[in-house]
Order: structure tokens, then C-alpha cells, then sequence
């Protein structure tokens, strides 16, 4: 019977499609955008940092530097901040700060009030050069070897995140 | 004691449903459904008074409420996430399976429809006191609540969810009605309750849709007002299936395809519950995203597991019993059936636009997303095809032609459609469609033909409502630009003057204020564009301000100021937004109409 | 009365330091039809919902901007979607490409077309 064989086609389809939902249910929460992992670091200018000195570039694409994205109006930055200080004391690493779309007073007066765990902060007044870099916002971090991205976290990071991202690079 | 509830309210529905099937008891059915609304009653009166009396212990209450909430949307909270809305939803089932048992007299429908409707309380039921309990309590009384969201905090999405889930309802209760008959018969008494059911269903879905939709273009204030974000199209889908519902009652009346009316009424409510489980699980990213939790997406998609294979099972057990005739060729019946098929094809593209991310990322293990573009695109010709089959069945004396010149003109129409849709020509087509139905319903009252004015004013509707679309697409335009106060701006006819900007304080907000006058030929009025930064939080939002008038809206959206006192600024002129509202009523109306009427249709 | 100094910290607040002097650096009427086509096709990567067009999240007006002087270096529309799914993965694109995803567009068809015969030749078949 035509209705048989039709309801049969629907229950088939529908198997599959509730199939698909319990496997899609199973996956983690991934995020959305892509992160920048895997790619070049890409740093498309001359950089400065937000005490007015030139940046040597051939020094951030050499070695193991962790790049963190930070601004005084990010709430969520000054959550993270006792982990970033930590890393600086902890790990020998060179961490380097980038102010996104900030005052230089504003920037400074946030690094005096929470301390300063970056061997220097580069001045992005605008955001176009985050905006290259592929950073979507206040916190994100970076961890670059040899001029490649190997982890790049987007949000707050903690001792959690590290130990799953970054610790193994280390 | 709110979970003992419950649970208590469970129990009666186990007995509800093995007493329903009984002849003997079922007067002990009825009374105890009439008991089951009184406990769910009670446990919603008890829920409410904690949130009136900002009893924080209350998980649900903290998450949703505050001291210095106002008392209507404490009130409104009740079904602000996802705990209390599906706590609505049972107490609305439980009501309507109440209003059945008072309002018909003793039938064998009656009675089957309490066991499917008690069925379904029943896991529901089990499903919000194992994993969702609006009654949850923490074990250290919080002092205050975290707040409604600022976003529920309006009285169009204080309004817009209930009416999406008596729409859900009532097309549960149809449904129940649907199967009643599958393992009866349908005479025509159930016919009219199932018409009665179903067009009060699709009257309180449409309402609930269109609402959402009002409420993203003047609160949200992109300009928009249909995204196909899957929320939304999660809300479309048991829409399309319930109109193809609908018009298939027409001919199944007649034992025609008898089985695929069954078919509909199934499929209308899955979708409601597949909408459920999309929403509420966090499989899509989506702006409705209520608190996601991977337990309770298990749970739904058991749940839509267990609804759809029990109740096509049944069907296919059952289908050797129901009549299922075919139309004859080219009849009123046929022309039907084929607007069924197109409805079920902009339906395939609505659910296979909003599903194939998921599909995507679990074959490719990355995110995607189907876009506007996709959606309109493909469903704009199968419209201007309904639109083709609808208006051709008012001429009857070319369908009683020669069956195969009838149909040569049906195929030639459809290829002359798809070529000026091509061609971009849908306005000028959609106006030549409109004229044609007003010219005929003309002649139809001067020749004293009868006119079934719902149908009329329904199809006049669609075809209203496409033309403002295509017309809102196709003429609206924006423009960014950096403006200084005393400046003014010439933009499609219109100018604009950045009259001031200034500071007000608020209570929980501080806001910058612009002020804006337009001129457009003769029309002079203001605009007000605010920056809202909130003081707990520095949340910052932006209100768009919107003039609205018959054919043309104008919008303005206040950016960023610039070191130099100037300010960057969003003009916006969007054409045919009043004109969708109004079509959209219409076919309420029309609606309305038709389920009220007394006669056959 | 307001006061001068808070007013002057709160409009500081949506102080946007830029040397440019125009939104979108001496673009013209067809360019501009061109960007309004791409940010209406490019997701904004924060919200949950919207193109970079209808958001007011700072990184969408940087997306617009930044598209804006992209158009003027002379990159082609497709160029521009490249370097955004380069940069932020597919789910960023909103104009669904038929070509890559040839099932979502291909089955609506089939299943209004096979239905249809299907219907049409049991009406005709049982009419006899």
C-alpha cells in the first residue's frame, strides 16, 4: 500500500535524522569561529609599544612568545590577570601585551592598578591590526613558536584552559 | 513540595490514560482530569506566589528575578526560561483537555483524545521533574536575583512566547483528535472539532510568529524583521505543516487522501516538539538559546524519539483502515493537493536550511551556517506557484476545460513565473496577482456569485504580504555616515539634521541622547537615537529609533563619537513595513474568520 | 544641571580615536552598494545572530570598516569572502555557495518534482 510504503521512507529518514542528533548532542561545545591556530602570525606594520618605543618585529616571529589581548574597559581581562601574572613568574616565557583599541593613559593606569606581567605592551589604537591578526575581542591569547600559532584561546584563560591548550608546548 | 506536585500530576495521568481507554470509567477519567488541572493549578499558584514574594531560595526565581523588578514581569517571569515555559505549556494542555471534557457532550473521541493528551502530560511531566524543575531550591537562600533579562523586560516578548506555545498546545490537542481517529473513524462530528481545533491552533501560531517578528524589528532594531535564524524557523516549520493541514481538511472532508491529513496532523505536532528540542538543547547557536544543558538534550530528543516513532507506528499499523482516494484530475481537490506538495517543499527547504549545520559539523567537524539568501531565494518562486494555484482556482471555467489544456496552462503560467522571477520582476508580478483576485471578487458580488470571504481576504493576504516583502527588499536602502551637530545630510529624498545630543540620567542607565530632525516632501518630524550604558555591568546598548509610517519607515541608529564632536550615524529608509504588519493581520483575521464561521467549507 | 565633568567621562566612553575624517575612505555610490552586498553576507563573529550590517558590536563596524578599504585596494567580492573564511572559518559566510553544497539545493527540487508525478499519474491512473 502506497501509504505503507511512503510511512516506511519517513521512518527510515527519521532513524537517520535522530541518529544524527544524538551523535551532534555527543560533541563538545565547540566555538563558533575558528580559532587562529595553525596559522602564521601575521603582523602587517610597524609596531609601538604604549611607551612611544618601536617594537623590533623579527623578534616576536623567533622563539616562544605568548601574546595576550587585553584592554582597561574588558571586564572579563581583569579576571584573568592574577593567571597572566603568574605565567610571567612562573613559566620562561616572553609574554607580550597588545592594547586593543585603548588610551595609552587608560592602558597604563590598568597595569598600575593590576600589574604589569608583559615585557612590553604594543599600542593598537584603532583595532585594524587585531583585526588582521584575526582577534575578534578582548581577552584572547596567543602562543606563537617560531613565527606559527600553536594555541590561541578566545576569552578569559585560567589554569584549566592552559593545562588543556598551552602546557604541552611547555 | 512544588516537585511532589509533579510527580502527583503524573500519577493522575497514568490513571487518566488507562481509564480513558476503558469504556466503564470513563466518567473517573473526566473527574480525574478536572483533578490533575487543580494540582497543576495549585503548583502554578505556589511557583507564582514565590515569585511575588521574592523567594530566592528558588533556584528558577534567582535566575529569573529581582527585588526592584517591577510586579508585571515578576509575573512574566514565570515563563521567562526554559523551566517555566514548558511548566506553561503543561498547565495550558492540561486546561484544553478541561475545556474538551466540558464543552462535548460523551464520544469515543472524547475520551481517546484525554489518553493522548495525558499520555503526552505524562512524559512531559517526568521530563521537567527529573531535569528541569521550576521548583529546584538552592541550599543557601540567595538574598537577590540576578534579574530578568533586560531583553524579556518589554511587554511584546512578555507576550510573543506564550502565544508560541498555545500554538504548540493546540496543535497537540488537534493531534490528539487526529489519532482518536485513526483508531475510529472520522464522521463528520469529528471533522468539525478537528476544524475548530485546527484553526484555533494556526490562528494562535500565526499570532505568536508574528509577534516575534514585530518584536525584532522595533526592539531590536537592525531594521530587520525575519533572519531565518533557526529559532524562528523552528517556529515556521509547524506553521507550513499546519496550513497544508488545514486546506488538505478541505478534500480529506471528502475521503480523499484521507491518510495524508492524518499524516499532517502528526507531522504539525512533531515539528512543535522537534522546535522543542532544537531550542532547548544547544545543538544551534542561536539568539534564543535558553540555558543549554546536555542532559535535558538528551531527554528531549528521547522525547521526540518516543512521540514520533510511537505515533507513526501506530499510523502504519493503522493505515489499512483509512480511506485514501485520489482527486480527479485537474478538480478543486487536485488543485489542493498540489498546494499541499508545494507547502511540504518550502517546508523541506526551511528544515533542511535550519538542519544542515548540524549535519555539516558532524560530518566535517566544523561550523556553518546557511544564510538568509538561501532561504529566500528558493522559497519565492514556490510562493508566486501558490500564488498561480490560488488565484487560477477562481476561474473554474478553465480548470472544466480540457484536462490537457488546463494543464498546459498550469505548466505554461509556472515557466512564465520562474522566467520574470529571474528577471527580478516579482513586484510587478505579485500587483498583477493582486489586481486579478480584487477584479474577480468584484465580479463575483455584481453577478451575486457567493464568496467565501475567508479565503478571499486569506489569499489577498498572501499576496499583499509578498508584494510588501519584495517591495521592502528591493527599495530600502541604509547609509553610514559621520555627522556633527547643526549638520545635515540629503539621502534618497530625505534630509536629515543632527539637531543635539545630549546626556540623561536614568535610574539603572545612563543615556546619550541624539536628536534628529527629517525632511521628507512635506513630512517634518523628529527621531530620537539613544546609547544606554547600564550601571551594573557597563552593559552598553544602543536603541534605534524608528518613525514608522504607511509605506515607509525611517530608522536611525546613533554609533561612535569622534575626537572631534562628531558622531558616526546609521540612516535607514525601509519601504512596506506597515504594509507587512497589516497583511499579516489580515490573514489573522481571515483566519479567525474561518474557524468561527458555522457553514462547510 | 548636568555635570560638566561626568558628562565629559561619559561621552569619553564612546570617544573613538580615528584620524580619518570620513566613515568609509572616499568610497563611492556603486562601491558603497558593494559593501552594503558584503556586510549583509558576512556573520557577525561575536553575536549569536546577524550580518556585520545589522550589529552594533564594535568588531562588526571594524569588519565594515575594514572591508570598506579592502574594496578601495581593489579586491574582488569573492576575494573579500576568501579572506574572511580564511581568517574566520566557514560559518562566517552567509551567502551559501551552491556549487559546495549541492544537496541543500537539489532536494527541494526533487521532492517537489518527484511528488508531483507521483500524484498527477495516480490521479490520472485512478480517473480510469
Amino acid at each position: 500500500m502506497i501509504t505503507r510504503a511512503f510511512l516506511a521512507i519517513f521512518l527510515f529518514l527519521l532513524i537517520g535524522l535522530l541518529g544524527f542528533f544524538a551523535i551532534s548532542l555527543q560533541n563538545d561545545d565547540m566555538q563558533p569561529i575558528k580559532t587562529q591556530e595553525g596559522k602564521p602570525l601575521i603582523l602587517d606594520r610597524e609596531l609601538y609599544t604604549i611607551e612611544g618605543m618601536k617594537v623590533d618585529k623579527e623578534s616576536l616571529f623567533s622563539g616562544k612568545i605568548i601574546l595576550n589581548v587585553y584592554a582597561s574597559y574588558c571586564l572579563p581581562c581583569v579576571i584573568e590577570h592574577p593567571f597572566l601574572m603568574e605565567i610571567a613568574d612562573s613559566k620562561n616565557v616572553k609574554i607580550v601585551g597588545l592594547s586593543h583599541k585603548d588610551q595609552i593613559v587608560e592602558t597604563k593606569k590598568y597595569l598600575e592598578k593590576y600589574g604589569n606581567p608583559y615585557d612590553f605592551s604594543i599600542l593598537d589604537l584603532d583595532g585594524s591590526l587585531s583585526l588582521k591578526l584575526g582577534v575578534i575581542g578582548p581577552p584572547e591569547t596567543f602562543l606563537i613558536i617560531n613565527g606559527e600559532i600553536v594555541a590561541h584561546r578566545i576569552g578569559v584563560i585560567d589554569i584549566d584552559i592552559w593545562n588543556d591548550r598551552f602546557e604541552k608546548y611547555f | 513540595m512544588g516537585t511532589s506536585i509533579l510527580w502527583f500530576s503524573a500519577f493522575l495521568c497514568v490513571l487518566i490514560f488507562s481509564f480513558s481507554l476503558q469504556r466503564k470509567s470513563h466518567n473517573l477519567a473526566k473527574n480525574l482530569i478536572y483533578a490533575n488541572l487543580g494540582t497543576l493549578f495549585i503548583g502554578a499558584l505556589y511557583l507564582g506566589y514565590q515569585f511575588l514574594s521574592d523567594n530566592f531560595s528558588f533556584v528558577y526565581i534567582f535566575q529569573n528575578s529581582n527585588v526592584l523588578l517591577p510586579t508585571f514581569y515578576k509575573v512574566s517571569a514565570f515563563w521567562a526560561a526554559h523551566e517555566g515555559s514548558f511548566f506553561l505549556m503543561i498547565i495550558l494542555l492540561s486546561s484544553c483537555a478541561v475545556i474538551n471534557n466540558i464543552a462535548m457532550k460523551e464520544s469515543r473521541y472524547l475520551s481517546l483524545s484525554n489518553s493522548v493528551i495525558a499520555f503526552i502530560l505524562f512524559f512531559y511531566l517526568i521530563f521537567l521533574a527529573l531535569t528541569s524543575n521550576p521548583f529546584m531550591i538552592f541550599e543557601a537562600a540567595p538574598l537577590n536575583g540576578s534579574d530578568l533579562n533586560p531583553l524579556l523586560q518589554d511587554p511584546l516578548l512578555v507576550i510573543h512566547p506564550p502565544m508560541l506555545f498555545a500554538g504548540y498546545v493546540f496543535y497537540a490537542i488537534t493531534f490528539s483528535f487526529v489519532i482518536a481517529g485513526m483508531f475510529t473513524d472520522f464522521d463528520k462530528e469529528l471533522f468539525s472539532i478537528i476544524k475548530i481545533w485546527a484553526g484555533i491552533s494556526w490562528f494562535t501560531l500565526s499570532l505568536g510568529i508574528l509577534l516575534g517578528s514585530m518584536w525584532a524589528y522595533y526592539e531590536l532594531g537592525w531594521g530587520g524583521y525575519w533572519f531565518w535564524d533557526p529559532v524562528e524557523n523552528v517556529a515556521l516549520m509547524p506553521w507550513l505543516a499546519g496550513t497544508a493541514f488545514t486546506h488538505s481538511l478541505i478534500f480529506s472532508k471528502n475521503k480523499v487522501l484521507l491518510s495524508w491529513m492524518v499524516f499532517l496532523g502528526i507531522l504539525t505536532f512533531l515539528l512543535s516538539i522537534l522546535g522543542s528540542f532544537i531550542v532547548r538543547s544547544g545543538i544551534l547557536n542561536s539568539v534564543h538559546s535558553f540555558a543549554s544543558d546536555p542532559s535535558r538534550g538528551v531527554f528531549l530528543l528521547s522525547l521526540f524519539a518516543l512521540f514520533s516513532l510511537v505515533s507513526l507506528g501506530a499510523f502504519f499499523f493503522r493505515s489499512n483502515f483509512l480511506h485514501s482516494g485520489w482527486p480527479k484530475f485537474m478538480s478543486k481537490n487536485y488543485l489542493l493537493v498540489l498546494n499541499n506538495i508545494i507547502l511540504m517543499t518550502i517546508l523541506t527547504i526551511v528544515f533542511l536550511g535550519t538542519l544542515y549545520p548540524i549535519y555539516y559539523e558532524v560530518i566535517y567537524s566544523e561550523k556553518f551556517s546557511v544564510g538568509p539568501k538561501y532561504f529566500s531565494e528558493l522559497i519565492t518562486p514556490a510562493v508566486f506557484a501558490l500564488i498561480i494555484l490560488f488565484t487560477l482556482e477562481q476561474f473554474p471555467k478553465i480548470l472544466s476545460m480540457d484536462k490537457l489544456k488546463a494543464s498546459l496552462i498550469l505548466i505554461a503560467a509556472t515557466a512564465i513565473i520562474f522566467i520574470i522571477n529571474y528577471f527580478n520582476m516579482g513586484l510587478l508580478l505579485s500587483g498583477i496577482f493582486l489586481a486579478t483576485l480584487i477584479l474577480k471578487f468584484i465580479l463575483d458580488l455584481l453577478n451575486n456569485e457567493s464568496v467565501r470571504l475567508h479565503k478571499l481576504f486569506g489569499h489577498l493576504a498572501v499576496v499583499l504580504l509578498t508584494f510588501s516583502v519584495l517591495l521592502n527588499h528591493e527599495f530600502s536602502k541604509n547609509i553610514d555616515f559621520k555627522i556633527k551637530p547643526n549638520d545635515k545630510v540629503e539621502f534618497m529624498g530625505t534630509s536629515l539634521i543632527f539637531k543635539s545630543v545630549d546626556v540623561v540620567p536614568n535610574k539603572n542607565f545612563d543615556s546619550v541622547v541624539g536628536t534628529f530632525e527629517v525632511e521628507d516632501k512635506g513630512r517634518n518630524f523628529n527621531i530620537i537615537s539613544e546609547k544606554r550604558v547600564y550601571k551594573v555591568g557597563s552593559v552598553i546598548t544602543s536603541e534605534t529609533g524608528i518613525a514608522p509610517y504607511i509605506t515607509k519607515d525611517y530608522l536611525l541608529v546613533l554609533g561612535d563619537r569622534y575626537k572631534d564632536g562628531s558622531w558616526s550615524v546609521r540612516y535607514s529608509i525601509k519601504y512596506g513595513i506597515m504594509m507587512i504588519w497589516m497583511s499579516s493581520c489580515l490573514l489573522l483575521l481571515s483566519i479567525l474568520y474561518g474557524t468561527i464561521r458555522r457553514y462547510d467549507y | 544641571m548636568i555635570d560638566l565633568k561626568n558628562t565629559f567621562r561619559f561621552l569619553l566612553i564612546f570617544s573613538f580615536l580615528i584620524q580619518a575624517d570620513t566613515l568609509y575612505e572616499d568610497i563611492d555610490e556603486d562601491e558603497l552598494e558593494r559593501l552594503e552586498y558584503l556586510a549583509d553576507n558576512i556573520r557577525c563573529p561575536k553575536c549569536s545572530y546577524g550580518n556585520i550590517s545589522s550589529s552594533n558590536a564594535p568588531i562588526s563596524k571594524d569588519l565594515k570598516k575594514e572591508i570598506a578599504s579592502l574594496i578601495n585596494e581593489g579586491y574582488s567580492d569573492q576575494e573579500i569572502f576568501d579572506l574572511m573564511q580564511y581568517r574566520y572559518g566557514d560559518y562566517i559566510l552567509l551567502d551559501t555557495n551552491i556549487e559546495d553544497n549541492k544537496s541543500i539545493f537539489l532536494i527541494p527540487l526533487m521532492i517537489l518534482v518527484i511528488s508531483i508525478l507521483l500524484v498527477t499519474t495516480y490521479t490520472i491512473r485512478k480517473s480510469k
